[in-house]
């Protein structure tokens, strides 16, 4: 994409968002380089999703500066309104990032392999013949290869879990953005998720990841945030972050998860 | 015998008037239900509002009054149309009303994340709307449709009032000047028939759309 040399993929400038009344972000700063893994960790209603989805603008920030991959998603003008990028920018830089969501969403009506060539396809506008292989190598990456013409409803959670990250991949994102993907599984299914995001990592694919799962952010992240109350408490290397956590805030949360 | 058979084919000819009417206006009606049911969801407020108030009349008013209007009001103003056409209108608007709110609650009981796994894959809103939401909305509008449906074919019975020769009225016809009853036991057996059909269906409608679901 534009200005990628400094490999800066997201930068988020004092970002503010809120709901009415409620501030939900209070001025979020963030970089995310190309391969690195952050990880989001925090309390429920600290604002993490919602930081998280103002990435790729399934919400909109009420101030701050959005950059994906160097170009500018959204600003705030001099008069203190948000300006976001005229739709095709906006549609070229929100298509360098893939999203899996916490309910899974997959196309109910749709296989597995339709789920994975529904956009290439139709947005991309590719032939259905040069997507093929790709889905099915991807399918089998995710270890879901002989599943291709099931329907999500006939998969177990973490089966669509991994059909759902498959179905990102397929349109080919420089980015991967994970919202609590395993917080609707049962104990037993989180490990295969888990398993294939640690794959994605060690390929160097670019993450960010909101999380309840300690371990994962401890092994598999290189940048680890911890949110609360809409502001970042404390950052770090996780080998740091997690031995030794600064802020009392931090330590009590982590208490709790452990 | 011949008395029995004279009397079919006059009531089938009745049927052709029934059918029309039946088949014309759920073509018409049920695309111009999806749009009014978008128009309904509209963030513009003026479509909004506009489509609350036509539903509001439409599910308001009979639809007797509603033929008898178009049929005799609307000629007062210039707008005269054929008996068939005016039938046509009245039946299209009315029954677009209850198609759009079925529509509606098919489409608000999609789920978000529907939406929003469309928007994070690049698709416009009107891919999301025609690849992804409608053919969900579908297989859960099916039971309420197939109800609506099913009140049309009997609907169709109120053109009597603009003394178009439908089923009903052949019957009543017959029944006036032969003295003889039969004829409604055959418009009754006629009903039944074609409700029987779309019964079928719209179960194998059902059964080819909910193939996906658990």
């Amino acid at each position: 994409m534009a200005n990628t040399q400094d490999n800066v993929m997201i930068r988020m400038e004092d970002i503010h968002k809120s709901y009415g009344d409620v501030e939900v972000l209070k001025g979020i700063d963030i970089e995310v380089h190309r391969g690195e893994v952050l990880a989001i960790i925090g309390p429920s209603g600290s604002g993490k999703s919602t930081l998280l989805r103002c990435i790729n603008r399934l919400e909109d920030i009420t101030s701050g500066l959005v950059e994906i991959e160097g170009g500018t998603l959204a600003s705030t003008k001099g008069d203190g309104t948000v300006e976001y990028a005229k739709e095709e920018d906006s549609r070229k830089l929100l298509g360098c990032m893939g999203m899996v969501f916490q309910q899974f969403n997959l196309f109910p009506h749709m296989t597995v392999l339709e789920n994975l060539l529904e956009a290439p396809v139709h947005v991309k506008k590719r032939a259905k013949e040069a997507v093929l292989p790709e889905a099915m190598a991807l399918l089998k990456k995710v270890g879901l290869e002989d599943r291709a013409d099931y329907y999500p409803a006939q998969l177990s959670g973490g089966q669509q879990q991994r059909v759902a990250i498959a179905r990102a991949l397929c349109m080919k994102p420089d980015i991967m953005l994970f919202d609590e993907p395993t917080s609707a599984l049962d104990p037993e299914l989180t490990g295969e998720v888990l398993r294939t995001m640690r794959e994605l990592a060690a390929e160097h694919m670019t993450m960010v990841v909101v999380t309840h799962e300690m371990n994962f952010a401890r092994e598999a992240a290189s940048h680890v945030i911890f949110m609360a109350d809409g502001v970042i408490v404390e950052q770090g290397e996780p080998q740091e972050f997690f031995a030794h956590p600064k802020e009392e805030r931090t330590r009590a949360f982590l208490n709790n998860m452990l | 015998m011949d008395k029995l058979m004279d009397t079919v084919v006059l009531m089938l000819q009745g049927s052709e008037v029934t059918l029309e009417i039946f088949c014309v206006t759920l073509v018409l009606a049920l695309p111009l239900g999806i749009l009014a049911a978008l128009g309904r969801l509209s963030k513009l407020r003026v479509l909004s509002r506009f489509m609350e108030f036509y539903i509001w009349l439409m599910r308001g008013t009979p639809l007797m009054l509603q033929l008898l209007f178009v049929y005799f009001a609307l000629p007062m103003i210039g707008i005269m149309l054929p008996d068939m056409a005016a039938a046509l209108l009245a039946f299209t608007l009315n029954y677009a009303a209850y198609f759009a709110e079925i529509f509606r609650a098919g489409i608000q009981s999609v789920p978000r994340g529907q939406y929003e796994a469309a928007k994070t894959l690049g698709m416009t809103y009107p891919q999301t709307m025609r690849r992804i939401i409608l053919p969900q909305v579908i297989r859960m509008v099916l039971p309420p449709v197939s109800n609506e449906t099913i009140n049309l074919v009997k609907d169709t019975s109120l053109i009597y009032i603009l003394a178009m020769n439908d089923l009903l009225r052949v019957a009543r016809t017959i029944v006036q000047r032969e003295f003889d009853m039969t004829p409604f036991v055959v418009a009754a057996v006629f009903y039944l028939a074609m409700t029987a059909v779309l019964t079928w269906g719209f179960k194998k409608l059902e059964a080819h759309y909910g193939k996906y679901a658990r």
